[in-house]
């Protein structure tokens, strides 16, 4: 791919595009997709949360102690936990993911930095949402549905 | 651009022809046309697999949905 | 891809070196959600209590890690424009699919390349900075956009040929700065304007030669 680097095409560009609003159609015509996502993000963050909590108990850490093993804040974890409204950093949901060994897009999705139109995804999310009961020590259903929701985030 | 590789490929005298015709029709090369159809059967596949339908609409706002294999 | 590009730094009146890339990720999306959204939604509101409705960015909701999962799609490309370690522009654009047929009666059903979403950082667009009492940054960022999708045209066999659906708000850019042929309003898509390049438009963009 060779752009133009003659200065005087760009000079002209500038010119011609200054004033002018650049967009497309797809930009506006997608956000009536957008307001049907919002009542789905509930079960997604619900899910991070569980999936965040059953990980720290499966390993058997506080949560000071997971939170040095991942190299992020505390607070931002306390945030995942307590407030579903709370948007983590992408560098922390990242160091999650590598921590749990599932793709990071997945748990973009779920942390609610990036939205996903997939029903399964949607689902599964709901499900293992459903699953986790906040206990000390994790039953081994907790267990089975920890193990599986991350086989599944893992293969899709 | 990404490395390419390259592939032999046998065709039908029917899927040759098919092949000629499109591409004169879209003014691309066979080979381009044929990288093109990959694309679009894998966009078609990725959204069947995330539980959408393809649908083909008539003049009528009728809707017909594509068997895809 | 990663391609050096000059963009011309306002401030300066200089051109200055910038970067063209298609390895878009999706934490380049959650950048514009972080970066670009709440100045977008600043300049709307501002542009509101002006009584300026006929500029308020209709797509100031408008989410990009929505296309997320269409990243891997190999009938999609994407493409990304960085300065000084900030997203300037981003745009996908489509080699294969349902709008990816010319409509032009001389080139009609030809392949060509649709650009399906483009978008400019806030702050290099001058009907926005200008309602929030500033001026844009860098330009031409959306001329740079349409030529990466005209090269991308040529690369993939489509001798140039691009097509695309556009706002009304947006219509004096596709049809003035970038001097494509407006076809038509579609009815199918909320009677857009649709408009498109013929290979000699294409080149004339390319290369700066006038019609």
């Amino acid at each position: 791919m060779k752009p133009n680097s003659d200065r005087e095409w760009l000079k002209r560009q500038a010119a011609l595009e200054d004033n002018c609003f650049v967009s497309v159609g797809g930009l506006v015509l997608a956000i009536e997709d957008l307001e049907t996502q919002s009542q789905k993000l509930n079960a997604a963050r619900q899910a991070f949360a569980s999936l965040l909590n059953l990980t720290r108990r499966e390993y058997k850490l506080t949560w000071e102690q997971f939170s040095e093993k991942l190299d992020v804040d505390l607070a931002e974890l306390i945030g995942i936990d307590n407030d579903e409204n709370y948007k983590p950093a992408p560098r922390t949901v990242t160091k999650i993911a590598q921590f749990i060994h599932v793709p990071a897009e997945k748990l973009f999705v779920l942390s609610g930095l990036a939205r996903a139109r997939d029903i399964h995804f949607q689902e599964a999310a709901l499900r293992f949402a459903a699953r986790s009961q906040p206990v000390k020590e994790l039953t081994a259903e907790e267990h089975e549905a920890l193990k599986e929701y991350v086989k599944f985030l893992c293969e899709r | 651009m990404a490395d390419k590789r390259t592939m032999t490929l046998n065709l039908t005298d029917q899927e040759m022809r098919l092949l000629d015709d499109l591409s004169a029709r879209k003014d691309v090369s066979k080979t381009a046309l044929l990288r093109q159809a990959l694309r679009l059967y894998q966009m078609v596949e990725t959204r069947l697999s995330r539980g959408e339908k393809l649908f083909f609409e008539d003049e009528e706002k009728k809707k017909a949905e594509l068997m895809v294999v | 891809m990663k391609t050096p590009i000059e963009i011309i730094d306002n401030k300066t009146g200089q051109p200055v070196e910038a970067e063209l890339f298609d390895e878009v990720t999706v934490e380049h999306f959650i950048e514009t959600q972080q970066e670009w959204r709440p100045m977008v939604l600043k300049a709307a509101r501002q542009l509101a209590a002006r009584g300026s409705h006929e500029l308020i960015p209709q797509h100031f909701h408008w989410d990009w890690t929505v296309k997320a999962p269409e990243l891997n799609v190999l009938a999609n490309t994407f493409y990304g424009i960085r300065y000084e370690n900030k997203l300037q522009g981003l745009m996908k654009i489509q080699i294969v699919g349902e709008f990816c047929r010319c409509r032009l009666p001389e080139q009609a059903d030809r392949s060509l390349v649709y650009v399906d979403y483009v978008e400019v950082a806030p702050w290099n667009l001058k009907v926005l900075m200008v309602a929030l009492g500033e001026k844009p940054l860098y330009s031409p960022i959306g001329s740079r956009l349409i030529e990466a999708a005209v090269l991308k045209s040529k690369e993939e066999d489509c001798k140039g040929r691009i097509g695309l659906h556009s706002l009304p708000i947006t219509e004096q850019f596709y049809r003035h700065a970038c001097r494509m042929t407006a076809v038509g309003r579609d009815s199918a898509k909320q009677n857009l304007l649709w408009l498109e390049y013929t290979p000699e438009q294409a080149e004339n963009f390319l290369t700066g030669v006038s019609p």
